[in-house]
């Protein structure tokens, strides 16, 4: 047994627990499952593509950054991704979460989020094929890091990356004002109007990070693994997963969630085989449901 | 001159066509303190709520110093001058106290908002100590305070309050209505809806008797308690505190 899978699940969780973020900030403040969640994340990773082939047909090759599969053009076009994806987020919510929520009915937009999700993912399939796509087929080399672990260079950067998004995002939260009006809107949503809090303001801003942060997490996916229309509906149950574990509405707990549910899975490819690796995410779901309902860093709501 | 606050033949519900309010009229001066008094589901509370912009608005009008406010969204009545304390769940439980204080100063500078949470502090010094507690841990008492400070931030001309002295000790009951009146003292108007009716009187200059959702008495509040009418209205229910 190697220590390779701490690794492999550091990077697993970091795709999961990015992902997790926008869907414990969309349960907490919009109160609904946003089953199309994990196809921003798909979205997020082919309008990057598409934005790095505009830039590539404007200047030209550009060579890759030192010992890294891409070069500043995918860094370009992943903040594009970011924004593009946010809007997008904003647009669906305009088109059709917003419409359903007047009518007050959450059920009925979790389900409208289930149709979204569909409609999003045959989008992508009809445009792209559902076969995967790469942003490079550049081989990269992995480098020893000691304990028998072995990390390539993209691995490095993204962790990185991911690094750099949760600590702003935290930082976001706890600091900032519209953190602040975030967490009093996902606690008490009256109060929050009461004490002159623009609901919709802040609806905005939940969607516009969420969705940013799901491409930042398509983007990962894309470079680490391959770009493929189901790649995040694959993500969905682990997502939801280190959301719960975590505690609904806490972006460290999704984070820390994250890091957990992609360990275990890791570890779970090594211990007892890949086909179970899937099962993981379930087991620790319904576990956490069962022992503590309100996760790691939740609390119990009045 | 126009009234601090008015309401002129107000209807509101939350189910169209039901209406809790059925046209109700009052007027209250600057620096006044006016209680709101009525039996159970009398529609007191929808009273005050849907002067603050949270229960629809069918008919009728609500003036703030002579500018028409009715309508006007919940979260814009703090920049109008007017603020709301809820009855219950009415601070953020999983915000410490200091940025239950900071969420609600809205708009404010950084500096001033820092200088406005000190005042508060210096009005409640209770909430001082507590500064970085989380407010769900507060003691109901105290949680009173936070909410006053809360809606206070901003400087409103106008504080409504929905049953301040529910669920309270009369310790902490004698505390807050005298701390309403030093309120009143610095220039804020107060309009309080109150089931502890005798407190509420002892502060109060004057009340309004609301039933079936229309006003059916009005008086000073230092007569009102002897008033036979009131005694018919309330139907026996002079106790002091109790439920809705």
């Amino acid at each position: 047994m190697t220590l390779q899978f701490l690794l492999n699940g550091l990077i697993e969780g970091s795709m999961i627990g990015l992902g997790a973020i926008g869907v414990t900030l969309t349960y907490a403040i919009l109160r609904f499952s946003n089953f199309a969640h994990g196809d921003f994340m798909a979205w997020g990773a082919y309008s990057t593509l598409m934005l790095v082939g505009l830039i590539g047909s404007a200047v030209g090759t550009v060579a890759p950054i030192g010992p890294l599969s891409f070069g500043w053009p995918l860094i370009l076009a992943g903040l594009g991704g970011m924004v593009f994806t946010g809007c997008l987020a904003l647009l669906l919510d305009w088109l059709l979460f917003a419409r359903l929520r007047a009518r007050g009915q959450a059920i009925v937009v979790v389900m409208a989020s289930f149709g979204a999700s569909m409609a999003l993912r045959n989008l992508l399939e009809f445009a792209f094929t559902s076969s995967p796509t790469y942003f490079s087929r550049k081989i990269q080399i992995a480098r020893p890091i000691g304990l028998g672990i072995r990390i390539t260079p993209d691995q490095t950067v993204l962790l990185g990356m991911t690094l750099v998004l949760v600590v702003g995002m935290h930082l976001l939260m706890t600091y900032s004002r519209t953190g602040r009006e975030m967490k009093a809107v996902s606690q008490n949503p009256a109060l929050a109007r009461v004490v002159g809090i623009d609901l919709d303001r802040i609806v905005r801003m939940t969607w516009l990070i969420g969705g940013a942060l799901a491409s930042a997490a398509g983007l990962m996916v894309g470079v680490l693994v391959q770009i493929r229309p189901l790649m995040g509906l694959d993500m969905l149950l682990p997502m939801f997963a280190a959301a719960i574990l975590g505690g609904i509405g806490s972006v460290p707990g999704a984070v820390l969630g994250g890091l957990v549910i992609g360990l275990s899975q890791a570890a779970s490819v090594q211990l007892v085989g890949a086909e179970w690796r899937q099962a993981v995410a379930f087991v620790i779901l319904v576990a956490v449901l069962l022992v503590r309902p309100t996760g790691l860093f939740g609390v119990q709501e009045r | 001159m126009a009234a601090m606050l008015e309401t002129d033949g107000l209807v509101a519900g939350y189910e169209p066509g039901l209406p809790i309010v059925r046209g109700a009229s009052i007027r209250v001066e600057p620096q006044e303190i006016v209680v709101i008094l009525g039996p159970n589901w009398a529609g007191k509370s929808s009273l005050i709520k849907a002067i603050a912009g949270l229960v629809p608005i069918s008919g009728g009008a609500v003036r703030l110093a002579g500018a028409e406010i009715t309508r006007v969204p919940a979260h814009r009545m703090v920049q109008a001058g007017l603020a709301f304390v809820p009855q219950t769940e009415n601070v953020f439980p999983l915000l410490s106290v200091q940025d239950n204080l900071r969420v609600s100063a809205g708009g404010l500078p950084r500096a001033e908002t820092a200088a406005r949470i000190e005042e508060m502090f210096a009005l409640f010094p209770d909430l001082a100590r507590q500064r970085r507690l989380m407010a769900g841990s507060l003691s109901g008492g105290q949680r009173q305070m936070l909410a006053a400070a809360r809606a206070l931030i901003v400087r409103p001309r106008v504080l409504m309050l929905d049953e301040p002295s529910a669920g309270l000790s009369p310790k902490f009951v004698e505390m807050v209505f005298a701390r309403l009146a030093e309120i009143r003292r610095g220039g804020v108007t107060v309009v309080l809806v109150e089931q502890n009716a005798r407190a509420a009187l002892a502060i109060g200059d004057r009340a309004y008797v609301l039933v079936e959702g229309r006003v059916a008495h009005e008086a000073p509040a230092a007569t009102l308690w002897d008033d036979p009418v009131v005694a018919e209205l309330y139907l026996g229910q002079r106790s002091d505190g109790g439920g809705r």
